[in-house]
C-alpha cells in the first residue's frame, strides 16, 4: 500500500449548530466560504471561443453575470459565484472536436483571461454519472476512454479547487450485486485518486453511495477495507453523497440517506468533514441542511428559467410571463435593461432567460443565507420557524418537514 | 316616499323560540348568563311538578338592572357585545314555557318580573307582556333567580328523559362548564355549577357539582404493562394561539388538546356517540360547536384525537349548532392553519413512535398469542397413530407427494395455482396433466365445474360414492356420465365423448402400505 499525503491546506469550521444542522467555515487555499452554501453548477466551457466566454446558451450568459460582462450592463455578481460547480463530463455537452477540446484543458479555467477576475471556487465533479453509461467523453470526432487517472487529469487541468473520485453510481433498480462491484470500483478508484492527488493543492472528497444506512455503511466498509488500516478521515477534506438524482421528487428518500449519512459519519469519526449533496437543490435544500448536509450543487436554477419559471422562494416559482418585476428587489430585477429583456424583448432565448437564471440563483442563495443565519441564532427555534413557514407550508413536504423537526431538531414539543 | 319594512313582532319570537328545540339549551344560556354576570356559583333545579316542569337557575351573580332585565326579555336587544347572547335570542327560548318569573337584586333594588303563559299567547298571535316589581334590598344582596314553568320542547319536554349522566356530559360537550378557555386566560373565573334533578327523575345521587372548565385526563406519558399497554396512555398538548391571514384581515385560532387511548377518552365525559365525539372540534367561546376532522390527514384515525380549536371570528347559527360563515375566506384558511398545526401534532414521535408504536407491538403480541393457542392446539390434534387425512386441497398435494415413495408411478406436482379452477399441472411418469384437486371427488360435481376443462381430478377420495351414482343416473350437464372407479376414470358423453382421470390418493398410499405383504408373495 503506497502512502498518502495527508489533507492539510482545508479546513472547515463549524461556528454554529442547530440540532444536527450546522453553519460553518470551509476554506480551500486561502479561499473561504461560509456553509451552507450552494455551489450553481455551470459550464465553463459550452462549444464557444474567448469572444463568446466559450459559449453555452443560457450557461453563457451566466458566466457574463458571474464576470461582470458589458454583454449584461457589467455589474457585480461575484458574490453569488463564490462557489460553482462544475464537471468534467460536461466538456463535450456541445460535441465540440478534438482541437476545441484540447484547448479547452490546455489552461486552468481561472488562468484564461475572460475568467481572470474569477476568485470563487470551482467544485469539478468527475463525471462519474455520466461515464457510468458511456465511459468516455464524446466529442464530434473522438473519444476519450475515462478512468480514474484520465478523469483526474482534466480536472487538474481545469484547476478544480475542490476534486472527487471517478465514481459509479448507483440507481435505484440495482440488485445487490450491482451495487455491491459498483461499490467496488469506486473503491479502487478511491484508492488511486487519493495516490494521484497527494500533492495536489485543492481539497479531495470522497464520493458515496446509498440511500440508507445499511447501504452506505456496506460502501463505506467497501472504501475502508481498500484503504486497509489506513484512516480515511485523514485522506479526504469532504464527503460527497451522490446517485439521489433519481430520488430528486422524493423527500423521504432524501432526508433518509442524508440522515444516515450523517449518522455513519458520525460513528466512523468523519464528522468533521463537510458533507456535499451532489446534484440536489431547491425545495430540498432547507430539510436537508437541518438533516446535517453542509454543501449543494444543482442546475435547478438555469433548468427553471428554460422552462420560463421565475423563483419567488426555494419552492415556488411563477410563470415568467405572470411575473411583476417590480416585486422583487434583486440586482437582475432592478436592472431595466435585464427585466426589458426578461419581458421577452431579445433576440435571443439566451438573453431572455439568463437573466432569469441569475435572478433564481439570487433567490436560492438568499435563501441559502436565510437559513445560515438561522442556525446561528440561539437555539433551533429559529431554523424550525423558517421550516415551519417555507417548506411546512407545502402539502407534499409538510411530513417530511415534520420528520427532520421531529428527528433532526429536537421536535416541536 | 321612504318606507322601512316592517316586522310581525309575534312571528318573529315564535320563529326564534322554535328554533330551540332541547330543554337543555336553557341551561347552556342560563349559565352563560350567570358567568357574564360575574357569578361564582349556580344551582340548576328541575323539578316534575302536577302542572309540568319547573325549571329553576340561581346564581350569586350582579344580577340585572332594569335595562338588563329589558334586554332579557327583548329580542334582539341583547346588551353583551362578545360573549354567548350577544345576538339577543338565547333566552327567548323561556317563552315556550307557561310561565316566566325572574327575580334579579341589583344595586339596593329587586326586581321581580312575570310573564304569564307566554307560549300560548304566541300561539294565539299575541304578544306576552311582562310586570315587573321593584323592591329595595340591600346592596350586597345579589344575585338572579330564574324559574320557567311548563317548558315545552317540540315533543312536550319530558323531564324523565333527563339523567344526571346526560346533564352533565350535556355541560361538559355544549356549554360553558365544558370551557377551555382557562387554558389561555390564567385569570378565568371559575365558577361552580350544582344540578339538582328532582328524585323523581334521577335518584342516583343527591346533585351534580362541577365546574366551568374542561379538563383532560391526567397525562401518562408512558405504555402500562397489561394486554391493552397503550389504552392509558394520554398526552397534552399545550395551548397554542396562531394567528392566521384571511381576505378580511387576521385572526387567532386557539388550539389545545390531548392524544389519548380507548381507556384514557372514557374518561372524558360523553356526548352522543363516544366512538365518533372524538377528533378536532372548532369552537367559540371556547365551546365546542361541531368537528371538523378532514384537517386530520386520512393516515391518521381521529379517534385517538381530541382538540378543541378556539376561534372568535366564527359565526354561529342562532342555536349554536353549526358555523355558519363557512363559505368565508376567514373558515378556510382557518381550516388550513388546523390542518398545518394538526400535522405537527400526528408526527410527533410521541404519539407515532411511542403510542402508535406500542399500540401495534401489543397487538401483533396478542395476534401471535392467538396462533401460538390455535398452534398448540393442532399439535395437541394431531395423533400419529392415526392415519394421515388431508382436510384442504393443499394437504390433497402433500399426500400426494408423500405416495410416490412406494407408488407404482410417480406423480408430482410442477405448479399450483389455488384460485385457479383448474389449478395444479401434474407430471405423471413425465407426462403434464392439468388436474383439479379435492379432499372428495364428489365436490367437483357439487360445485358444478365442467367435466372437459382437465385431464385428471386428483382427490384424497371418491366422498359418498351414492352421490357419485345420483349424478350418473340423472347426468350432468346435459350429458352422460359414466363413473368407472374401478378403472378410475369418468367418461363423460356430450356431443364427444371426454375421459377424466382419477387420481384417489388414499388408494395410493394404501397399496403403499400393504406392499411389504405382496412382496412377502
Amino acid at each position: 500500500m503506497p502512502q498518502f499525503r495527508q489533507t492539510d491546506q482545508t479546513t472547515f469550521q463549524v461556528a454554529a449548530t442547530a440540532g444536527d444542522a450546522r453553519a460553518g467555515t470551509l476554506t480551500i487555499n486561502g479561499q473561504t466560504l461560509e456553509t451552507p452554501t450552494f455551489f450553481p453548477v455551470l459550464s465553463f466551457y459550452g462549444g464557444g471561443t474567448k469572444s463568446s466566454v466559450f459559449g453555452g446558451g443560457v450557461h453563457r450568459t451566466i458566466k457574463e453575470f458571474m464576470i461582470g460582462d458589458d454583454a449584461i450592463g457589467g455589474g457585480t455578481y461575484e458574490e453569488y459565484f463564490r462557489g460553482t460547480m462544475t464537471s468534467v463530463a460536461a466538456l463535450t455537452d456541445y460535441g465540440i472536436n478534438r482541437e476545441r477540446f484540447d484547448d479547452y484543458t490546455a489552461e486552468r479555467i481561472k488562468d484564461r483571461e475572460p475568467f481572470s477576475e474569477y476568485s470563487g471556487l470551482i467544485f469539478v465533479d468527475s463525471g462519474g454519472y455520466k461515464f457510468l453509461h458511456s465511459d468516455g467523453l464524446d466529442g464530434s470526432d473522438f473519444e476519450i476512454e475515462i478512468d480514474q487517472r484520465e478523469a483526474f487529469r482534466i480536472q487538474n487541468q481545469l484547476g478544480g479547487d475542490i476534486v472527487v473520485n471517478l465514481d459509479r453510481p448507483i440507481t435505484p433498480n440495482d440488485t445487490f450485486e450491482e451495487r455491491q462491484t459498483k461499490a467496488e470500483r469506486t473503491a479502487e478508484n478511491a484508492v488511486e485518486f487519493a495516490r494521484l492527488t497527494q500533492d495536489y493543492p485543492g481539497a479531495r472528497y470522497l464520493t458515496v453511495h446509498g440511500y440508507n444506512y445499511s447501504m452506505l455503511n456496506r460502501f463505506f466498509d467497501t472504501v475502508q477495507s481498500q484503504f486497509g488500516n489506513i484512516d480515511i478521515s485523514t485522506l479526504f477534506d469532504g464527503i460527497a453523497l451522490g446517485s439521489l438524482v433519481p430520488k430528486k421528487d422524493n423527500k423521504e428518500a432524501l432526508i433518509t440517506a442524508v440522515m444516515d449519512c450523517v449518522e455513519i459519519m458520525e460513528e466512523r469519526g468523519l464528522e468533521d468533514l463537510p458533507l456535499h449533496i451532489l446534484g440536489i437543490g431547491s425545495s430540498s435544500i432547507p430539510l436537508l441542511v437541518a438533516a446535517g448536509a453542509d454543501t449543494f450543487d444543482a442546475t435547478t436554477y438555469i433548468l427553471n428559467a428554460i422552462n420560463e419559471k421565475y423563483s419567488v422562494s426555494l419552492t415556488d416559482h411563477i410563470p415568467l410571463d405572470e411575473v411583476d418585476f417590480s416585486q422583487c428587489d434583486c440586482p437582475v430585477c432592478s436592472t431595466p435593461m435585464l427585466v426589458d429583456r426578461m419581458q421577452g424583448n431579445a433576440e435571443y432565448q439566451k438573453d431572455i432567460l439568463g437573466p432569469v437564471a441569475m435572478h433564481n440563483l439570487i433567490i436560492h442563495k438568499q435563501e441559502v443565507q436565510e437559513l445560515r443565519q438561522r442556525i446561528k441564532q440561539h437555539g433551533t427555534d429559529p431554523l424550525i420557524n423558517y421550516l415551519d413557514e417555507t417548506v411546512g407550508r407545502r402539502d407534499p413536504i409538510r411530513k417530511q418537514t415534520h420528520r427532520v423537526v421531529n428527528q433532526s431538531l429536537g421536535g416541536y414539543f | 316616499m321612504k318606507q322601512h319594512p316592517e316586522v310581525n313582532e309575534v312571528q318573529e319570537f315564535l320563529e326564534i323560540a322554535s328554533d330551540f328545540e332541547d330543554p337543555l339549551e336553557i341551561i347552556r344560556e342560563s349559565l352563560s348568563n350567570a358567568y357574564d354576570a360575574g357569578a361564582t356559583e349556580v344551582l340548576i333545579t328541575i323539578r316534575n311538578t302536577a302542572s309540568g316542569s319547573d325549571i329553576i337557575i340561581e346564581d350569586d351573580g350582579h344580577g340585572m338592572s332594569r335595562d338588563d332585565l329589558k334586554s332579557f326579555f327583548d329580542l334582539g336587544n341583547s346588551r353583551k357585545t362578545d360573549s354567548i347572547g350577544h345576538k339577543g335570542h338565547g333566552t327567548k327560548i323561556f317563552y315556550k314555557s307557561d310561565r316566566i318569573v325572574v327575580d334579579t337584586a341589583h344595586d339596593g333594588t329587586n326586581y321581580h318580573a312575570v310573564m304569564d303563559r307566554p307560549w300560548e299567547k304566541l300561539n294565539n298571535k299575541t304578544l306576552p307582556e311582562y310586570e315587573v316589581t321593584e323592591m329595595e334590598t340591600r346592596p350586597d344582596n345579589t344575585g338572579t333567580r330564574i324559574q320557567i314553568s311548563g317548558f315545552r320542547s317540540g315533543e312536550g319536554f319530558d323531564p324523565a328523559s333527563l339523567t344526571y349522566d346526560k346533564v352533565h356530559h350535556y355541560l361538559k360537550w355544549k356549554t360553558i362548564a365544558g370551557s377551555t378557555a382557562h387554558y389561555f386566560d390564567s385569570d378565568q373565573r371559575e365558577m361552580d355549577v350544582v344540578v339538582d334533578l328532582d328524585q323523581e327523575i334521577d335518584d342516583s345521587r343527591d346533585e351534580l357539582a362541577t365546574t366551568n372548565q374542561l379538563t383532560f385526563p391526567s397525562e401518562q406519558l408512558e405504555p402500562d404493562t397489561g394486554e391493552f399497554p397503550a389504552t392509558r396512555m394520554c398526552k397534552h398538548y399545550p395551548p397554542r394561539e396562531i394567528e392566521f391571514e384571511h381576505d378580511s384581515g387576521t385572526s387567532t385560532v386557539e388550539i389545545v388538546g390531548m392524544i389519548g387511548g380507548k381507556e384514557a377518552r372514557n374518561e372524558l365525559p360523553t356526548y352522543g356517540r363516544h366512538s365518533v365525539q372524538f377528533g378536532v372540534w372548532l369552537a367559540k367561546d371556547h365551546i365546542k360547536v361541531e368537528q371538523v376532522n378532514e384537517v386530520l390527514t386520512h393516515d391518521n384515525e381521529f379517534i385517538h384525537f381530541f382538540f378543541i380549536a378556539n376561534c372568535q371570528d366564527l359565526e354561529l347559527s342562532a342555536n349554536r349548532g353549526k358555523v355558519r360563515n363557512k363559505a368565508s375566506s376567514l373558515y378556510k384558511e382557518l381550516k388550513r392553519e388546523l390542518k398545518h398545526y394538526m400535522t405537527k401534532i400526528a408526527e410527533d414521535p410521541w404519539f407515532k413512535e411511542d403510542y402508535l408504536e406500542t399500540r401495534k407491538r401489543a397487538q401483533l403480541r396478542r395476534r401471535a398469542q392467538s396462533q401460538t393457542t390455535s398452534l398448540e392446539d393442532r399439535l395437541d390434534a394431531i395423533n400419529p397413530a392415526e392415519p394421515f387425512t388431508p382436510t384442504n386441497r393443499t394437504e390433497v398435494l402433500l399426500a400426494l407427494e408423500r405416495s410416490n415413495t412406494h407408488a407404482d408411478t410417480e406423480i408430482t406436482v410442477e405448479e399450483y395455482k389455488a384460485d385457479h379452477e383448474v389449478p395444479a399441472i401434474l407430471l405423471e411418469d413425465g407426462d403434464p396433466r392439468t388436474s383439479h384437486v379435492y379432499v372428495e371427488l364428489t365436490t367437483h360435481f357439487e360445485n358444478d365445474y365442467p367435466l372437459g376443462s382437465a385431464d385428471t381430478i386428483l382427490c384424497w377420495d371418491y366422498g359418498d360414492i351414492d352421490v357419485l351414482r345420483e349424478y350418473e343416473r340423472h347426468g350432468y350437464h346435459g350429458g352422460d356420465v359414466e363413473i368407472d372407479l374401478q378403472d378410475d376414470r369418468i367418461v363423460y358423453h356430450h356431443k364427444d365423448r371426454h375421459t377424466v382421470d382419477i387420481i384417489t390418493v388414499c388408494d395410493r398410499i394404501a397399496a403403499q402400505e400393504h406392499q411389504p405383504l405382496t412382496s412377502l408373495d
